[in-house]
């Protein structure tokens, strides 16, 4: 059996190219799949240690999680959408209006 | 009875007022009618109640409680004994008298805006009515200012010129400085006793004589006295009644306050009002006979201000100047005679002077209708035999204050120096004020003939005064009435006949104070002498003697002094003779410069309060504008961190959260 260690060395290995992603893209898109991959990161813990302490617990959150990210990409969609009306551009650094 | 009574005798002249104000100007005599007619039942309600209190009974009572607590209750009551009772029927007569006479003086004269005169006499009636029956310090106080108010309102009547308003504007604000001691003197009697009654077994005079005997503690601030203390409340509460009773160096309102009408003059600057700051030393005297300095006080601001004011009242050119100077003059003897221990003295001198002072305002009003407002005594002359009436009356009045056997004045200011004497021997502050009062008494005498002549004697000096206006019954009336009492008061208390002929029981205001008839225990002039600090000493001859002796010599300084008057004004064509004054003149004349000294002071003060501006406005302000401008520039610049890109922001996300590893890191000792 594959120990518990390998898991969450993924998991963090996706966490930080999803976050690498936010930080470094301007487009909203990529953003959406970064986000989307931090999630995922979330998942695999989550089924990792219900492996490890043998409890359905964390596969039935990493489920919840799913159906949450589902949800966030229907939100997200929005408003790349109604950002891309106001803006003709999805980049991210072209809307600055809601500063100081 | 009293349940209803007392009450009654306060409210009339209050719907007085409210008929007045509301419906004044519907109204045949704008007012005047009512106010008659409340006045009038005032009176027969008070003497209704002086009856009774002859007939044993008196009455004190809480009407209406407004405000229970823990230590204190604030209530409302009425006190009926036979110094209130005496005070109502006073009040009442004069307010009665006072807004007859406004018919002659006020209606016949055209003058506007009468529903708002006569609103005004009804409320200040009203509130003196009340202020006599009140049975705690605290409701003596709230009226004590409500009379105040009524002043203002009353000598700003004509506000369309420029003095009176000026004048209604010094009156509030002089009186309102006494009244500022008074007040904390009201708190310092709650603090001291935790009540403010008057009378009975729980009243603060009582506490207060128990707890000099030591049968009971009272508060006191710090480890003070309690003789210390006591002195230091009594003094506080006297500075209202300077305030009030125009006692020097507070007396600058009155003569200003001449501006107004002069019914109301005799009103509220003659009888009632000013009556009112003597009358509340006379209610709470229990208290101030258990502390020998406030008393030593009182009696000297008295004398000297007696004297003081006399002074100044020689030169003045306007008839009603004189007589506001004697009046503050008058008060001084009051004072004096409480202050020696005199109270019954002093409340006699309160009642003669309460009629022969309003006789002569009223008499002087007579005049400045006859002589269509013009008050300057160097344009009249030759009166006499123009208006018989009111020469005869005003010369009543004169008589009487000047002091003239047997007239009503006589009695009581012989009295009141008697007091002063016999107690005075002992105590040589009270001789010193003694002394002051005795040499009023010439040039009281002076001013007052030299009054009369320069008014009434000699020839016309002007084109009115030869021929004048005549007046009618509303102003003969109360002239007349006056003029009798002037005549006829001292008559109520010959205690000098008394001692010297040895006759019993014809000082009747002595047996009626010393609750013979009927009044409340402990507030008996019995009572007051007993707890007083003073014993008397006589001059040759024993009391018989030095009675004769006092009077002899004061009605010999008062005929000395009517004789000056006499020699110099009583000829054809007077002259002004100040002119042998020299420079004294002009001291006189200009009221020893108090006003303007009042005005120095007043403006130092404003200097000071302009320093302390600069140190509010700079430092106290400066340092609350400093926190805020550090404030301000501060968040200017951290909300430059809100660039408004989504990206910035995961950045600080994500450095805030590796910042927060970090810490726990370092507190759960990861890297070590």
């Amino acid at each position: 059996m594959v120990p518990v260690e390998w898991y969450l060395l993924l998991a963090a290995g996706l966490f930080c190219i999803g976050l690498f992603g936010v930080l470094t893209r301007r487009d909203a898109l990529y953003f959406l799949m970064s986000v989307e991959l931090m999630m995922n990161a979330a998942n695999v813990n989550f089924v990792a240690f219900a492996l490890y302490y043998g409890d359905l617990t964390g596969q039935v959150f990493a489920l919840f999680v799913i159906a949450l990210a589902a949800a966030e990409v229907a939100v997200g969609i929005g408003i790349i959408l109604v950002l891309y009306r106001n803006f003709g551009d999805i980049d991210v650094t072209v809307p600055a209006e809601m500063r100081w | 009875m009293f349940d209803v009574y007392v009450p009654t005798v306060v409210l009339l002249p209050f719907v007085s007022f409210l008929v007045a104000l509301g419906a004044g100007q519907y109204l045949p005599k704008r007012g005047a009618l009512s106010g008659i007619a409340a006045t009038g039942g005032s009176l027969l309600l008070s003497l209704l109640i002086a009856a009774s209190v002859a007939g044993g009974q008196a009455y004190n009572e809480t009407l209406y409680v407004w405000a229970a607590g823990e230590q204190f209750t604030l209530t409302f009551g009425a006190l009926i004994d036979p110094l209130s009772a005496l005070m109502l029927v006073i009040v009442s007569l004069v307010a009665l008298l006072v807004h007859v006479f406004s018919l002659g003086y006020m209606n016949d004269e055209g003058e506007v805006g009468l529903p708002r005169y006569y609103a005004g006499l009804g409320l200040f009636t009203a509130s003196m009515l009340g202020f006599v029956v009140a049975d705690n310090l605290l409701m003596a106080f709230m009226f004590f200012e409500l009379v105040g108010l009524c002043s203002y309102l009353l000598i700003g009547f004509h506000f369309r010129e420029p003095g009176p308003p000026s004048a209604a504007k010094k009156a509030f604000l002089v009186t309102r400085f006494g009244d500022y001691f008074f007040l904390v003197g009201v708190v310092a009697v709650f603090a001291t006793f935790g009540t403010a009654a008057f009378a009975g077994e729980g009243s603060f005079p009582a506490l207060a004589e128990a707890a000099l005997a030591g049968s009971t503690t009272v508060w006191t601030p710090g480890d003070l006295e309690v003789q210390t203390w006591f002195t230091v409340v009594g003094l506080l509460v006297l500075g209202g009644v300077v305030g009030k009773s125009a006692q020097f160096p507070l007396h600058t309102w009155l003569p200003d306050a001449m501006e107004g009408p002069t019914p109301v003059s005799a009103l509220i600057h003659a009888a009632t009002m000013v009556a009112a700051g003597v009358y509340l030393v006379a209610r709470m005297y229990g208290f101030y006979a258990l502390t020998p300095t406030t008393l030593a006080v009182i009696a000297f601001v008295g004398g000297f201000t007696a004297l003081f004011a006399a002074t100044m009242g020689v030169v003045k050119d306007e008839l009603k100047q004189v007589l506001a100077y004697s009046t503050i003059s008058q008060y001084g003897y009051m004072m004096l005679a409480l202050g020696a221990g005199g109270y019954v003295a002093a409340v006699f001198h309160l009642t003669t002077h309460a009629f022969f002072k309003a006789l002569l305002f009223l008499g002087a009003g007579s005049v400045i209708i006859a002589m269509h407002h013009n008050e300057n005594m160097w344009d009249m002359g030759g009166l006499r035999s123009r208006l018989p009436v009111t020469y005869y009356t005003f010369l009543a009045g004169s008589l009487a204050l000047a002091g003239i056997f047997p007239f009503a004045g006589f009695w009581s200011k012989d009295e009141v120096l008697y007091e002063a004497l016999v107690h005075g021997l002992n105590d040589p502050l009270l001789l010193g004020g003694y002394v002051m009062g005795l040499l009023a008494v010439p040039v009281t005498a002076f001013y007052t003939f030299r009054m009369v002549f320069l008014t009434f004697h000699g020839e016309p000096r002007s084109e009115t005064a030869r021929s004048p206006e005549s007046v009618r019954w509303n102003v003969k009336g109360p002239l007349s009435v006056l003029g009798t009492l002037a005549v006829v008061t001292g008559f109520i208390n010959m205690v000098p006949v008394q001692k010297v002929l040895g006759l019993e029981g014809i000082d009747y205001l002595h047996r009626w104070l010393d609750n013979e008839w009927g009044g409340i225990a402990g507030l008996s002039s019995h009572h007051y002498a007993e707890v007083g600090p003073y014993s008397s000493a006589y001059l040759v001859g024993g009391e018989a003697g030095t009675v004769l002796v006092g009077a002899a010599v004061s009605l010999g300084l008062a005929l000395t002094g009517l004789g000056v008057a006499w020699r110099l004004y009583d000829v054809p064509t007077p002259t002004e003779h100040t002119a042998a004054l020299g420079g004294i003149k002009a001291v006189l004349y200009n009221n020893y410069y108090l006003d303007e000294l009042q005005v120095w002071l007043a403006y130092r003060i404003e200097d000071i309060a302009g320093g302390a501006d600069t140190v509010d406005q700079g430092i106290i302000d400066g340092v609350v504008n400093g926190v805020s401008s550090v404030s301000l520039a501060g968040g200017s610049r951290v909300r430059r961190i809100q660039t408004g890109l989504v990206s910035e922001y995961a950045a600080m996300l994500t450095l805030g959260l590796l910042a927060l590893l970090v810490v726990l890191g370092l507190n759960g000792g990861w890297f070590l």
